[in-house]
């Protein structure tokens, strides 16, 4: 029961992401329930005309659908959105949902009867967390509750208490210094975060929709507004046809939503970066990759994919002239904090680099940031995850080793005190 | 109608010994009938098979390991309270039924504070005024260094006193020096010693830090260039410092050799140089470089002081006189390779041993005289000496010999075929011969080059006359093979001769 310093009290550890919520039993390896985040919802629209002034997107009592039945399945008139913005949670009507989807009917336990330790990114408002501590406390009726970061999290993951820690996820790209389990916020806001990713996404889009030379442009459509489609020739136009009878109910956030899942799955598949900094003929040698769209149409991609990737790490001058709030390279975003730390930390610091999210899962990712940072610093050691549950979850990893230590648990919030000092109890335990 | 083996017994009249007592001998075996077979098996196979019946023995396996006996453990859910917490949360494991119910909850050990002193009021102004702190940022600071454990690096990332704009060294300096104050004024009840020690763990030279930092900085800020001419240097100064090692190691063994141990020659100083280089590399890498290099090479090491004959007084001369001791000259041409060093020997080894060649003729010539020139009974100095004049004599004899004889030799040929011409009109078969060109004579006569074979040369040509037109093809073929190295021999004669 002693071992390792674990003391397992059957909390729950409950991490929001912009492509899902994780949530699981502290101690696992793995959180058993991983929904996405986005869901889909019929707006009331009598309600809507009735409450006029109110800006919030939903009404509270709008049919919610969530899981992996969600809003992946086409339903008429059904808006998607997503409560996440730039990865803090922007919009708290569909988190209870959400997170009562994850713990009881995936989970399928109590949450009354659980300490819930729940994540948070480095940039996350005040505001935020004691809403979220609220929610714990009042809807669930937790008996304690803690809000972790994101990034000291995913260095726990990794065994190390100081640690640069490299989060790509969906929408956000974040560097994040960690010493002694702390996170360094010294560093003016908005300096080791980016959109990064996203800028990411509209690039491929970009590549897939535009016309070229060797290739037509690609018709996003999502499988759910085929009917039927024919086998076709590589590079040949797709035969197909559009479920005209959808095609009226489809809302404008779904098929934005499908569309975008349409260019995510081929930049998980096709899309990559080269080991050693852009050069043509390196990314012409590289063999051409096969992916099918759900219209039928069929191409090999070649040295495109690996523009993609190059976003990451580069970004060309005439991009950067026409485009001001170009969001941060990851070399960037390292150097901005780094040199926002004291210089006998950089050391620390480039020798325990964690590698973590979904989106660093990206292929060539991990090898070209250590081509990238062995240019500029003597001596670095990444920490990248093999495992890929590892290096997606990793924010909940740490969370579920962190809850799981018996030393931990003099920190949690309980209700008593949340009872009795309310709001402020927050930023004074979870620092 | 079979025949049993009676009925040919009985046909081939042979006695009937065995055919009676058999059943019961084989009755009195299948009551010993061996555990774990069945009689019919048995009566199958017999008593012939001992070893089949014992592996057939039912197997005993190996006793269970008894995994103590205390039974299975019974575990409950607990809740449990952390005394580190000052609410009345209660939380709920797993805990082993026979752990005590009231024990301390095994992680509050862990939960410890760091020291930390505390003021009051009149404390402060009475020891801790300080023109750049106010009070109210000292108390700040002193409840972040709690807070944070002093993780320093934390404070200073969480220092945020309005209007106050602090280097983590100020902050530390602060922080220590308020401490060093209150422990040498507070009261003190313990003993001197672990006060000072105390004191020491709370020391910190704030100027000293700077001067790290601004080190590190620099460090930091080098251009790749920079570092790769640094990494150059490093590694040039390695190189040196292990060939200036290499070197005077090798410079010892090889005094050691020649002169002995107590050569009288100063040591390098080995430090000395990579000191000195140390300590402006920048400036002295150009010139520093090459000087260091130039000892590298043997050949500029003045190895001769060391050898230089000793003058021999007249006293030592009479000692080796009267000791039979002989003192011989080194070779001044050794260099320190590895091939020219000669380690002592004994004389006997070095006996002169006479050219390959003709050694088994020189033995055959000392043997007539009765020598055993391969070893001497007393290899002193003089008989070394006259042993090898001897050796000497008998080769150049040997070889005189040899080329009186092929001498000698040449002229008979020479006659004989003179001879032969004179008279060649009177023979016909010789007319023949002599329509092959001088060619063919030259050859003949080369032919004969061994002294054994002068005696059978005329027997020879007779055989050429009667045979001629089936051999000659194999005679021209050999004749070739054999004029080359006639003229071979004839040349080294020739030189001999120039040497001589």
């Amino acid at each position: 029961m002693v071992n390792f310093g674990g003391d397992e009290v059957a909390a729950l550890v409950v991490d929001i992401g912009t492509s899902s919520v994780r949530a699981g039993y502290a101690g696992d390896d793995t959180p058993k329930a991983i929904v996405p985040s986005s869901y889909g919802y019929m707006p009331v629209k009598d309600q809507d005309v009735v409450m006029g002034e109110s800006n919030e997107p939903i009404a509270p009592k709008a049919k919610i659908y969530i899981g992996s039945s969600g809003p992946s399945i086409w339903r008429p008139g059904m808006e998607v959105a997503n409560p996440l913005t730039d990865g803090t949670i922007n919009d708290f009507h569909p988190i209870t949902p959400l997170i009562r989807h994850a713990l009881e009917d995936v989970l399928r336990c109590t949450p009354s009867e659980h300490p819930i330790l729940v994540t948070e990114p480095t940039w996350n408002t005040p505001a935020n967390r004691e809403r979220m501590a609220e929610i714990m406390f009042e809807e669930f009726h937790a008996p304690a509750f803690y809000i972790a970061n994101t990034g000291v999290l995913n260095a726990f993951a990794a065994g190390k208490g100081s640690a640069l820690v490299i989060d790509v996820g969906q929408s956000m790209a974040s560097v994040t210094p960690v010493v002694d389990g702390f996170v360094l916020r010294k560093a003016p806001k908005g300096l080791s975060y980016s959109q990064l990713p996203t800028l990411i996404h509209a690039h491929a889009r970009h590549i897939l929709t535009s016309h070229t030379s060797y290739r037509p442009a690609v018709d996003l459509i999502p499988r759910q507004l085929i009917a039927n489609k024919a086998p076709v020739e590589p590079n040949a136009l797709p035969r197909f046809t559009v479920r005209e009878d959808r095609l009226p109910g489809t809302t404008n956030s779904w098929r934005m939503w499908a569309e975008r899942r349409e260019v995510d799955e081929w930049i998980q598949s096709v899309a990559g970066v080269l080991e050693q900094g852009w050069n043509d003929q390196a990314a012409a040698s590289r063999p051409l990759k096969q992916y099918e769209f759900p219209t039928g149409f069929n191409t090999a991609f070649g040295h495109e994919r690996f523009q993609v990737g190059e976003q990451f790490f580069w970004h060309s001058p005439q991009l950067a002239a026409s485009n001001p709030n170009l969001p941060k390279t990851i070399p960037s975003l390292i150097t901005e904090s780094l040199r926002a730390c004291d210089p006998e930390l950089r050391q620390v610091l480039m020798g325990n680099v964690v590698l973590s999210g979904g989106m660093s899962l990206f292929a060539g990712f991990a090898d070209r940031l250590n081509s990238e940072l062995a240019r500029s610093f003597q001596h670095v050691k990444i920490h990248a995850p093999g495992n890929t549950v590892e290096r997606r979850y990793g924010g909940w990893l740490g969370g579920s080793i962190l809850a799981s230590l018996g030393t931990f648990h003099q920190l949690w919030i309980s209700k008593e005190e949340w009872q009795e000092h309310g709001r402020p109890i927050v930023a004074q335990r979870c620092k | 109608m079979a025949a049993t083996a009676a009925d040919i017994r009985s046909a081939l009249s042979l006695k009937e010994i065995h055919s009676a007592p058999q059943p019961k001998k084989s009755s009195s075996f299948t009551t010993k009938k061996p555990e774990g077979i069945s009689r019919e098996l048995y009566s199958l196979i017999g008593p012939s098979a001992p070893t089949l019946a014992a592996q057939l023995a039912k197997p005993r396996l190996k006793q269970r390991p008894n995994l103590g006996t205390a039974g299975k453990a019974r575990w409950e859910y607990r809740s449990f309270k952390n005394p580190g917490r000052t609410d009345g949360l209660e939380l709920r494991h797993w805990v082993k039924a026979s752990n005590d119910a009231n024990a301390e909850y095994p992680f509050a050990k862990y939960n410890v504070r760091p020291a930390s002193y505390a003021y009051s009021e009149e404390e402060y102004t009475k020891f801790l005024e300080d023109s750049e702190w106010t009070k109210a940022e000292t108390d700040h600071l002193f409840a972040l260094v709690e807070e944070y454990d002093t993780r320093w690096y934390v404070v200073y990332d969480r220092y945020d006193f309005p209007g106050s704009e602090r280097s983590i060294e100020d902050l530390k300096d602060r922080y220590y020096s308020v401490s060093r104050k209150l422990i040498r004024n507070q009261p003190w009840d313990g003993d001197e010693n672990a006060k000072t020690q105390l004191l020491a763990s709370f020391q910190f030279d704030k100027e000293r830090e700077l001067t790290r930092k601004k080190y590190l900085r620099s460090l930091d800020n080098r251009t790749p260039e920079q570092i790769a001419e640094e990494e150059a240097l490093y590694v040039e100064i390695r190189r040196l410092e292990q060939n200036e090692r290499k070197f005077k190691k090798e410079r010892d063994e090889l005094l050691r050799t020649l002169a002995g141990i107590e050569s009288g020659l100063p040591d390098i100083v080995e430090d000395e140089m990579p000191v000195a280089f140390a300590t402006d590399t920048k400036k002295k890498k150009k010139g520093g470089i090459m000087d260091l290099d130039s000892p590298l090479t043997p050949s500029s090491i003045s190895l001769g002081p060391p050898i230089v004959k000793r003058a021999q007084t007249a006293k030592s001369a009479a000692y080796d006189a009267q000791h039979c001791i002989v003192r011989t000259d080194l070779l001044q041409t050794t260099t320190n390779t590895k091939s020219a060093h000669t380690p002592a020997y004994l004389r006997s080894f070095k006996l002169p041993i006479p050219k390959q060649a003709i050694a088994p003729k020189v033995t055959q010539a000392l043997a007539e005289l009765g020598i055993l020139h391969t070893r001497l009974v007393m290899p002193t100095r003089d008989n070394c000496a006259q042993l090898e004049q001897l050796v000497e004599a008998t080769t150049t004899l040997i070889d005189t010999k040899r080329m009186v004889d092929k001498v000698d030799y040449d002229i008979k040929v020479l006659k004989t075929r003179l001879g032969l011409r004179e008279g060649q009109g009177d023979e016909e078969e010789e007319a023949g011969n002599h329509g092959l060109g001088p060619s063919e004579a030259g050859m003949e006569v080369d032919g004969e080059n061994e002294p054994e074979e002068v005696v059978g040369d005329d027997r020879r040509s007779q055989s050429v006359v009667s045979t001629r037109s089936r051999k000659h093809s194999r005679r021209s073929m050999s004749i070739s093979s054999i004029d080359t190295a006639a003229n071979v021999s004839t040349r080294a004669v020739m030189k001999r001769q120039k040497r001589s």
